[in-house]
């Protein structure tokens, strides 16, 4: 992952079609649409996992069903805990035959419609429920050396508690962070680059212009009529974590995306 | 084993409305989805399917767009989906809708099992799955949450009822009503939802199923509703836990003890 700060390579957030959809054809174009300008741009394209608990088609299976070509580089999947054992292993299965080794493993979103891993289908012991360390630990003991493990940093979590997990993290197997979206300095960030100096970290920088969509991530109200520019809070985080790699997420395709071309080198000259 | 799903096609909110002159819910304008309850019998078919082999067949009454749920549950696993449809069925109440699907399960043949989910969430009767049975004339059991075992000539299930359940052992063909946490329904892969796009659906008319029109309809039902009301509205509060983070979390688990969420 460090080869993806140092060329400035972008993680691009891209969600996979909805289960709700009535226009699952047309969604499903969009997706390759976007999935392949990601890769043909050189970023990776990183593809969520039933976000926010919303019902949607596995990344696995929208490339392997699309037939998607995939550059090992430029792809990475978000894994939550929320499947069954079947369903994980035909994952991460997946992913192996696709070539994709790149990982963000999460606890996630859940959902009514979502089954659970439970701690005795993964093998983890000592443990009420199976958390991203569980699902860290299960991928390195079943799949030795096929991927790439992340995990995600929330900075608006309590600072102890998330440092404390952020440790049994690492110490689970994950190689690199990515953070929640940041638009500023952050010093719980700050923190953890001191922390983990060595440890490749992403931060997300949200690319939404509706600032308040943010509130439940950050924990409090974000007023509707916040006047936010995403571009120009891109270039600052730039400036402000130069060593960081970044992750876009709801980066709009149509009007953002050539705005981020040269972007990065443009901060920071 | 053949089983038979019966399913059915539901507004899919809560703020359902009622048209004053027909006293019939007022469905045009609203998403239609599957009756969260046939959900669970839809994945109970399946896996008793994939445990013992045969098929599942689903089957539905409504308008042609009830076809929708039809397929959804193809690219859930089922195998097949029939769709009964015709103006002749519009206005039927539970009793003509039983006896419809009854008089469809009857032509389908060689049925073994018979699944419902324990009602449906704009009708709230229950009364469909021991319609079929009764019509039928077969065994049933209702707010089945666990089916034991599943032989040629019988099933067991665990019924449930307000101070646990019973174990029941009927003879197939039987009919059984599921509740939810019976399973976790599987939600479609993206090869299921697309190779159910090209699964004929075929549509039943009454004289496909042989059913006497003096049935079904609004002239084969005897339920007459003379008045609707909307339920009153739910009262919420907001309650704010205060002290240290020990307290608060002591506090809020005994709340969440106190309305058994925990």
């Amino acid at each position: 992952m460090e080869h993806h700060i140092r060329n400035k390579i972008y993680h691009v957030e891209i969600l996979p079609p909805k289960q709700a959809t009535e226009k699952l054809h047309e969604d499903l174009d969009s997706f390759v649409e976007k999935f392949n300008r990601v890769r043909e741009s050189g970023y990776c394209a990183c593809i969520t996992d039933n976000a926010m608990g919303l019902l949607a088609f596995q990344g696995t299976e929208v490339i392997e069903e699309m037939k998607l070509k995939v550059n090992p580089e430029q792809v990475m999947i978000h894994l939550n805990t929320f499947h069954t054992k079947e369903d994980l292993d035909n994952i991460l299965g997946t992913c192996i035959a696709t070539g994709i080794k790149y990982l963000l493993v999460i606890s996630g979103d859940g959902s009514d419609r979502l089954p659970k891993l439970q701690p005795s289908d993964i093998g983890a012991k000592g443990v009420e429920s199976v958390t991203s360390v569980e699902l860290l630990q299960y991928i390195r003991r079943e799949y030795p050396g096929k991927f790439v493990m992340g995990v995600a940093f929330n900075p608006y979590e309590p600072e102890e508690h998330e440092f404390a997990k952020m440790n049994r993290k690492m110490d689970a197997g994950a190689t690199f962070i990515i953070t929640q979206p940041i638009i500023e300095k952050n010093v719980i960030v700050d923190k953890l680059l001191e922390t983990y100096p060595d440890v490749p970290v992403i931060i997300e920088a949200w690319m939404s212009k509706k600032l308040h969509l943010l509130s439940d991530a950050v924990g409090y109200e974000i007023p509707e009529d916040t006047e936010f520019d995403p571009i120009a809070t891109l270039g600052l985080l730039h400036r402000l974590y130069p060593k960081c790699g970044v992750y876009l997420s709801l980066l709009g395709f149509k009007y953002q995306y050539d705005k981020i071309t040269g972007l990065w080198n443009k901060s920071l000259s | 084993m053949k089983i038979v799903v019966c399913i059915k096609q539901v507004p899919g909110t809560t703020d359902a409305k009622i048209d004053p002159e027909t006293k019939r819910i007022v469905r045009e304008g609203v998403q239609a989805i599957l009756n969260p309850f046939d959900t669970y019998a839809v994945e109970e078919a399946v896996k008793l399917r994939n445990k013992y082999g045969g098929e599942v067949i689903t089957l539905s009454m409504g308008p042609p767009k009830a076809e929708n749920i039809l397929r959804e549950s193809i690219s859930v696993g089922a195998d097949k989906a029939i769709l009964l449809s015709d103006r002749a069925f519009g206005g039927s109440d539970t009793w003509a809708t039983s006896y419809a699907l009854a008089k469809a399960i009857e032509k389908i043949g060689g049925v073994d099992l018979v699944i419902c989910g324990k009602q449906a969430i704009d009708g709230d009767t229950a009364q469909v799955g021991p319609g079929i049975a009764a019509h039928l004339e077969w065994m049933q059991a209702t707010y089945v949450m666990a089916v034991d075992d599943l032989s040629p000539g019988s099933i067991t299930v665990r019924r449930m009822h307000e101070d646990g359940y019973d174990i029941c052992e009927m003879s197939l063909p039987a009919v059984i009503t599921v509740v939810k946490g019976i399973n976790i329904p599987r939600v479609p892969t993206l090869r299921g939802r697309l190779a159910s796009e090209n699964v004929e659906v075929p549509v039943w008319k009454p004289a496909d199923i042989g059913a006497d029109e003096t049935k079904i309809g609004l002239d084969g039902s005897p339920t007459r509703v003379v008045k609707t009301n909307p339920p009153p509205p739910r009262h919420t509060s907001t309650k704010i836990i205060e002290g240290s983070s020990e307290q608060c979390a002591k506090d809020l688990f005994r709340e969440l003890r106190l309305r058994s969420i925990l």
